[in-house]
């Protein structure tokens, strides 16, 4: 049998089969109706409004105190100042300031708490979670293989890595769930002197937000509540004076990049039915060929007089 | 030297402790010891990573790229099996023990790079697996093909030694070497199965980072474009091996075996090459490749080391030079190790002012591992009939003093009757 019979047997059998379990394992770029995750209604969050902050900064230390993370005070040797989120600190206060420029504004970093988070869809062992409930995203050590790839996906660079020793943990702020099971509210909330952080259900922060914005017209960037819709939503909401953009929140869209990149993805490995047919017909060219194979084999074998090798 | 490749032969008139292989192996013996120093340590004093560059080269190298290179058993098997090319199995023995030993170097520094590899013990337990994450597909499916598939497809060479080596053993090895030909084609299913399945779910790992890869590489095409360039990976680093070890040992070569690889290359480069391009015009992105700053100039580089790869290979199989097909195959595989390389790495975008650059130790880490992977493969042609030869290497070898009884396992053939 020559390849051209071989070809054509195979293009009548599991050629079919394979060629679309091929084509599909690797991507189809036509867009598939899916429901977009949205937030429970149980859903707690907190809500910033950069205008009022006085960049205090009680709320880190509050956050470094409420989840026993030692004072980073590698800047200065003396106070608790950190550059950014990192291993000892979960919040942080920083000042958006150019030179030159006439506006100015405060910002506060922590953990988003996705609608529909990247970390969460990326985990491979689910050490990240989203509370069905509450929808906090919390890390569980027992679960992290400390790969990183939180760290890879997540637009706006919350997680952080503990880079010493040989027992790291993935660092980010989990809303303190800890002091939540205790009928109290977040470190950072509960001490913002100005209210300029405050916690609650995300329907009526997102409700208060619009307040605002509705008593007091432009007064914030594109009378918009960030988080509302952008990256297929968050639970931390922001009010901003100035552009999301020069505060580090970016420009996501609408729709969750999980969501957006991850569909087929996630419709190729669901029950595993295109890997499965993708083996079987695989399995079914092969044992064809194995055949001919094997006479090849043997006709090698009467030819040289020496054993066949596979 | 040219002439047919009819059987694998082992490089039975080198010797096999060289200079080269105690270099090797010292090499390695550094990485162990680093490898110790940053378990105990942890990443950060060992490596140039950080919170914004959190993969390093361990992954972006070690994983991304060597599997890359390692395809060669997938790829070329895909060819010699499936699409029936009866002369790439020849080359099939030595495509194998590259493919294994690239995974098996690719995962050993996996668990390296993890910060928590103990608790890699959930792979074992599929009710905890997050089945939507590409990360869990690719660490299951690497772990599952280069334990399973692609190690009993390097079974056959080792019972054929132990076949003449211990007669004792014989009944045994037959008997093995019936089950393994009556698996066979399940077990080959899954060998393509599984690279198809994790290859492209290399390129779905960066989907999930969304616009911190830049437009250039950034496309919901990167599963198929990852597992492709495998492909041409794969042939190019099993051609190239070949041609360079017939250099070294002074075997003959299989021009038309090495001129069929070299078409089939070149072709796989050439459609990846212009479905790239129509991608980037699909997207309304081809303004992007050319723009004057670094991205545009490494998405070019890629292009053109490929693109020149095809000239070469095509140039080369016509002229039948074999030293321009050395380095077609050459370009082949650093192109598409750049391409697989760059998506985490230059063309990912953390945050401004963010820098990486792999520190000493984390360098030394990845090359040890690299090096125990060809001191595996020098040791192993020597020892093994895994190179391709024409049937006057095996009766060279048989002069020699070193007669193999012929081979293994009438068994294969018998438990098809």
């Amino acid at each position: 049998m020559n390849r051209r019979d071989a070809l054509r047997k195979l293009a009548g059998g599991g050629a079919v089969a394979l060629a679309t379990g091929f084509v599909s394992t690797t991507a189809l770029t036509a867009p598939a109706e899916a429901e977009p995750v949205r937030a429970s209604k149980e859903a707690v969050g907190m809500l910033y409004d950069a205008t009022r902050c006085v960049g205090c900064q009680s709320c880190v230390a509050a956050c470094a105190e409420a989840n026993n993370l030692k004072p980073d005070t590698r800047l200065t040797g003396l106070h608790q100042a950190s550059l950014d989120l990192n291993h000892l600190t979960k919040n942080i206060i920083k000042l958006y300031k150019p030179t030159g420029a006439s506006t100015w504004s405060y910002v506060k970093q922590q953990c988003m708490h996705c609608v529909d988070p990247a970390c969460v869809a990326g985990c491979s062992f689910h050490a990240l979670t989203k509370d069905p409930q509450t929808g906090i995203v919390a890390w569980d050590a027992s679960k992290c293989s400390g790969c990183r790839y939180c760290q890879i996906v997540c637009p706006y660079s919350v997680p952080r890595f503990e880079w010493e020793g040989f027992n790291p943990k993935i660092v980010k702020c989990e809303m303190c769930r800890h002091r939540l099971a205790e009928g109290k509210e977040p470190a950072c909330t509960s001490v913002c002197p100005t209210h300029a952080v405050i916690f609650g259900k995300r329907e009526e922060l997102l409700a208060e937000a619009k307040k605002r914005i509705a008593e007091n017209p432009g007064k914030y960037f594109e009378d918009r509540v960030y988080g509302d819709k952008e990256g297929g939503g968050t639970q931390v909401l922001y009010l901003s004076a100035v552009p999301f953009e020069n505060i580090a929140l970016p420009e996501l869209g609408g729709e969750s990049v999980a969501q957006s990149s991850l569909k087929w993805q996630r419709k190729i490995y669901q029950y595993l039915a295109v890997p499965a047919v993708l083996y079987v017909s695989m399995v079914g060219v092969m044992r064809h060929n194995w055949k001919h194979h094997q006479e090849h084999l043997r006709e090698e074998e009467e030819k040289t007089g020496l054993r066949p090798q596979l | 030297m040219t002439g047919n490749w009819q059987r694998a032969v082992p490089v039975y008139n080198q010797p096999i402790r060289t200079r080269a292989l105690y270099v090797l192996g010292a090499l390695t013996g550094v990485a162990v010891l680093l490898a110790l120093y940053r378990v105990f340590a942890g990443l950060g004093p060992a490596s140039g990573m950080n919170d914004a560059y959190s993969w390093g080269i361990w992954k972006t190298f070690n994983v991304m790229v060597l599997t890359g290179l390692g395809s060669g058993g997938f790829a070329v098997g895909i060819g010699a099996w499936v699409f029936y090319r009866q002369r790439l199995h020849s080359v099939m023995r030595a495509a194998l023990l590259i493919s294994f030993l690239a995974y098996f170097c690719g995962l050993i520094l996996l668990t390296i790079d993890v910060g928590r590899p103990w608790n890699l013990y959930w792979m074992l337990f599929p009710w905890n697996w997050n089945t939507h994450s590409p990360l869990l597909e690719v660490m299951v499916c690497m772990s599952v093909y280069a334990m399973f598939p692609l190690a009993v497809e390097n079974v056959p060479p080792i019972l054929e030694r132990l076949y003449d080596d211990r007669p004792s053993l014989r009944p045994l090895i037959e008997r093995a070497m019936g089950i393994i030909a009556k698996g066979y084609p399940y077990v080959i299913g899954l060998a393509y199965a599984l690279p198809m399945m994790h290859q492209s779910s290399l390129g779905a790992l960066m989907l999930l980072a969304g616009e911190r890869v830049h437009t250039l590489w950034q496309t919901p095409w990167l599963p198929l474009l990852y597992v492709w360039a495998a492909a041409f990976m794969g042939y190019a680093c099993v051609a190239g091996t070949l041609l360079f070890c017939s250099l070294m040992w002074k075997r003959a070569r299989d021009m038309q075996v090495l001129t069929e690889m070299s078409y089939i290359t070149a072709g796989l480069i050439a459609s990846w090459w212009l479905f790239r391009v129509g991608d980037l015009m699909y997207r309304n992105r081809l303004r992007a490749a050319f723009a004057v700053n670094p991205y545009s100039f490494v998405f070019w580089l890629e292009m053109v080391l490929l693109a020149g790869s095809v000239v070469f290979l095509v140039v080369s199989s016509r002229k039948q030079n074999t030293q321009l097909m050395f380095h077609g195959h050459l370009l082949a595989a650093i192109g598409g190790a750049l391409y697989r390389f760059n998506p985490t790495t230059f063309a990912f975008q953390a945050k401004p002012g963010a820098f990486y650059f792999p520190s000493a130790i984390e360098i030394l880490i990845s090359l040890g591992f690299v090096a125990l992977g060809i001191a595996g493969f020098m040791a192993a042609v020597k020892l093994l009939p895994i190179l391709p030869a024409p049937l006057s290497e095996w009766r060279g070898m048989e002069a020699h003093g070193k007669a193999r009884s012929g081979l293994v396992a009438q068994g294969y053939a018998a438990a098809q009757d």
